[in-house]
């Protein structure tokens, strides 16, 4: 037997990166399954969540798997992949003692074809009567509804189902768009269908598979030998593409979305170095190239408003920058927009790693955009965990390049998202204030922080969901939930949900802090405590501790516990248990116990922060 | 990137099998080569299609499942190795 051959030594981070970046501009079979080789064993660094992944096809998935190892690694998720047997999705769905089950995966691919389950709707399709064809639509879906609710009432693994495509050429040709019956109509409807069962059935998700056919090409999508001999519908060229598209998905469910896109100034926000033309001198406007660049400046714009946080990195004198931002009429983006700015002669790596901790977030949610290829070089050199992307030479293609990014999406966007750019720099203005001020207290007082606590608010799941799988920093061990398990503690008769909102004199924060708390006569347990980054260090987060102390102190139990254990992204929360009187107690492998006794413990709220609650704790 | 036709060959091979470039000679086939599985068939023929820039036939893409047998198919396609 010829051995196969492995190289000894494990590459570090920034080489790893750099592997992984070079098979993305060239996504070839040899090129993926050297990179999957050479990455078979890596740095554990590079993965910051793993993925129980079980992939249910109707077609022969295993090809796809290195690359979606390797687009995994990318969006540094460490999946752990389960291939169902070929074609067998309903009977490992419905079947409790299928390899499915015994997998016990975090989230379930449904990669499942309509002309694989319903073939005379894409090949016989005239022959069809209009009432068959709507028949055999109808009873796909059924048959998909009760193998996914099967499966749901046993297992809360997120499931993500791809939608169908439409056909390359339609059944009635260049009528087919006009008949109400027609091919293409009936794809659209069992799409709809097929959005509607997801909305009907918890954690379940709708990936746009026909999108993604459509962006490529349908003509060149399959390669028609592969799909006949060997079952395989998406050609070898396209393996990199579809892998991307599935971890795409994957990636919001498991805290891995990235929060801030820092921006370079001259020749990517605008044409020409300011520095060196002036105000006047600058490329921006309605005219190209000005235009190119006014047109990067409305994407990023549209990311700040839904949530992506706006940062600058320029090698120039300050004063040249803001005036450009506070004075030209073209740009777009103006000072309000970015929550952190440093305009310097720094190294960028270190300027981000400032702004990083301005923000109180981590380096590994920060985008670099940049035009120049060794600035690009040293942010991946010196941090490999921030995501680099490297301009376009042609200004023409920047918008499109901000466009495509796909590291940014959620699965749900929230009022909260909508406003995080404002809420940041509210947060740069309170920071001013800080160090304006003499003393602690005082800060605090001028801030007129105002608590709303809310206990089992039904209006609040989503927001509660959402920030148990955003949340990796304040977290004090990272339990992601859906917003079933919320509604659970919800309506559990011994727990309780508490949210907190805070608003200030320089806005409303919203809701940036979550309790679960499970209640027994002795003892109230912290079973999940998180707060949001943002507005940590006022004594908010000692205050919802407290708060909840003096709760579980009226309904006479004797102590309160909290757990802890240290997660790569949790450092913030070490040391929080201490703050707030809690000693430790025993240790259960990874996880501490802390215990804060109650009965002699003050539980008052400190005289700066004005509460209210709003409490929906009478259960039925 | 390897110059001539016959390393070009001998890194697809190394790549997609997991086998050392310099372990790879004629003999190699499914028989003596564990990873060689029809999966990695398929990798194969693929990724020298990618390679060489040819196309094979469907009924190309299973039958020859040895090196030898994939050099004389190459040969067929204009790809002397």
């Amino acid at each position: 037997m010829a051995k196969s051959t492995r190289p000894t030594r494990k590459l570090d981070f920034a080489e790893a990166a750099a592997l992984l970046d070079s098979v993305d501009v060239a996504p070839t079979i040899v090129n993926i399954a050297r990179a999957a080789g050479d990455l078979a064993e890596h740095d554990p660094s590079l993965v910051q969540a793993r993925a129980r992944l079980a992939c249910l096809a109707s077609f022969t998935f295993e090809p796809l798997v290195s690359a979606m190892t390797l687009q995994g690694l990318r969006a540094r998720l460490g999946i752990e992949p389960y291939v169902a047997p070929f074609g067998q999705f309903d009977r490992e769905l419905i079947d409790a003692t299928s390899g499915l089950s015994a997998f016990n995966p975090d989230a379930v691919l449904l990669a499942i074809r309509l002309q694989d389950v319903c073939p005379a709707l894409y090949e016989s399709f005239n022959s069809l009567a209009p009432a068959d064809a709507a028949r055999l639509v109808e009873d796909w879906i059924g048959r998909l509804r009760s193998a996914v609710s099967t499966f749901r009432s046993r297992c809360p693994a997120a499931i993500l189902i791809q939608n169908y495509n439409q056909p390359e050429t339609p059944a009635l040709g260049i009528a087919d768009r006009l008949s109400p019956a027609s091919q293409c109509e009936l794809v659209s409807r069992v799409n709809a269908d097929l959005a509607k069962l997801a909305e009907s059935v918890e954690n379940v998700r709708v990936m746009d598979y026909d999108g993604l056919v459509a962006r490529h090409g349908r003509r060149s999508w399959e390669d028609r030998r592969m799909a006949l001999y060997a079952r395989i519908p998406v050609a070898p060229a396209n393996y990199w593409r579809l892998a991307g598209f599935y971890v795409r998905h994957l990636r919001p469910l498991f805290g891995l979305s990235k929060k801030v896109l820092v921006l370079d100034a001259d020749n990517t926000l605008w044409g020409g170095v300011v520095g060196d033309v002036g105000l006047d001198g600058i490329a921006l406007g309605q005219d190209y190239p000005g235009s190119a660049f006014v047109a990067l400046q409305r994407r990023a714009l549209d990311l700040y408003h839904r949530g992506v946080i706006l940062c600058l990195a320029s090698k120039n004198e300050p004063g040249s920058v803001e005036e450009v931002l506070q004075k030209h009429p073209a740009m777009v983006l103006r000072m309000e927009h970015f929550a952190a700015m440093r305009i310097n002669w720094a190294p960028k790596p270190q300027n981000v790693e400032e702004m990083a901790a301005e923000l109180n977030l981590g380096v590994d949610s920060f985008v670099f955009i940049d035009d120049s290829p060794v600035e690009c070089d040293l942010m991946r050199k010196a941090l490999p965990q921030v995501a680099t992307v490297l301009l376009p030479k042609e200004p023409a293609e920047y918008a499109a390049a901000l466009e495509s990014l796909d590291c940014f999406d959620q699965w749900q966007v929230s009022s909260e998202d909508r406003q995080r750019g404002g809420l940041y720099r509210a947060e740069a203005k309170r920071r001013e204030l800080q160090s304006s001020t003499v003393d602690m207290p005082t800060f605090y007082r001028q801030l007129q922080m105002k608590v709303v606590f809310s206990v089992n608010q039904p209006a609040h799941v989503a927001r509660a969901a959402q920030m148990t799988n955003r949340t990796n920093q304040f977290n004090m061990h990272t339990i992601r939930c859906s917003e079933d398990d919320i509604r659970g503690f919800m309506d559990g008769a011994d727990a309780d949900v508490i949210t907190l909102a805070l608003a200030d004199r320089f806005g409303d924060n919203g809701i940036v802090g979550l309790a679960v708390v499970k209640r027994s006569p002795e003892e109230w347990l912290l079973h999940l405590f998180l707060m949001s980054c943002r507005v940590l260090g006022r004594t908010v987060e000692q205050s919802f501790v407290r708060w909840i102390a003096g709760r579980a102190a009226a309904a006479k139990a004797r102590r309160l516990v909290g757990c802890f254990a240290l997660t790569p992204k949790n450092k913030p929360f070490a040391g929080f248990y201490e703050s707030c009187g809690f000693v430790p107690d025993s240790c259960e492998g990874k996880i501490q116990r802390w215990t804060r006794p109650l009965h002699s413990a003050d539980t008052s709220l400190p005289d700066w922060i004005e509460m209210r609650v709003d409490d929906r704790a009478e259960k039925a | 990137m390897p110059a001539n036709n016959s390393d070009r060959f001998s890194s697809v091979v190394s790549a997609v099998l997991g086998v050392a470039a310099d372990q790879i000679d004629d003999t190699l086939s499914p028989d003596s080569v564990d990873t060689w599985d029809s999966l990695n068939q398929i990798n194969l023929v693929s990724a020298l299609e990618q390679e060489f820039g040819v196309t094979f036939v469907v009924d190309d893409l299973g039958r020859y499942q040895s090196v030898v047998r994939l050099k004389a198919l190459l040969k067929d396609h204009g790809v002397a190795v």
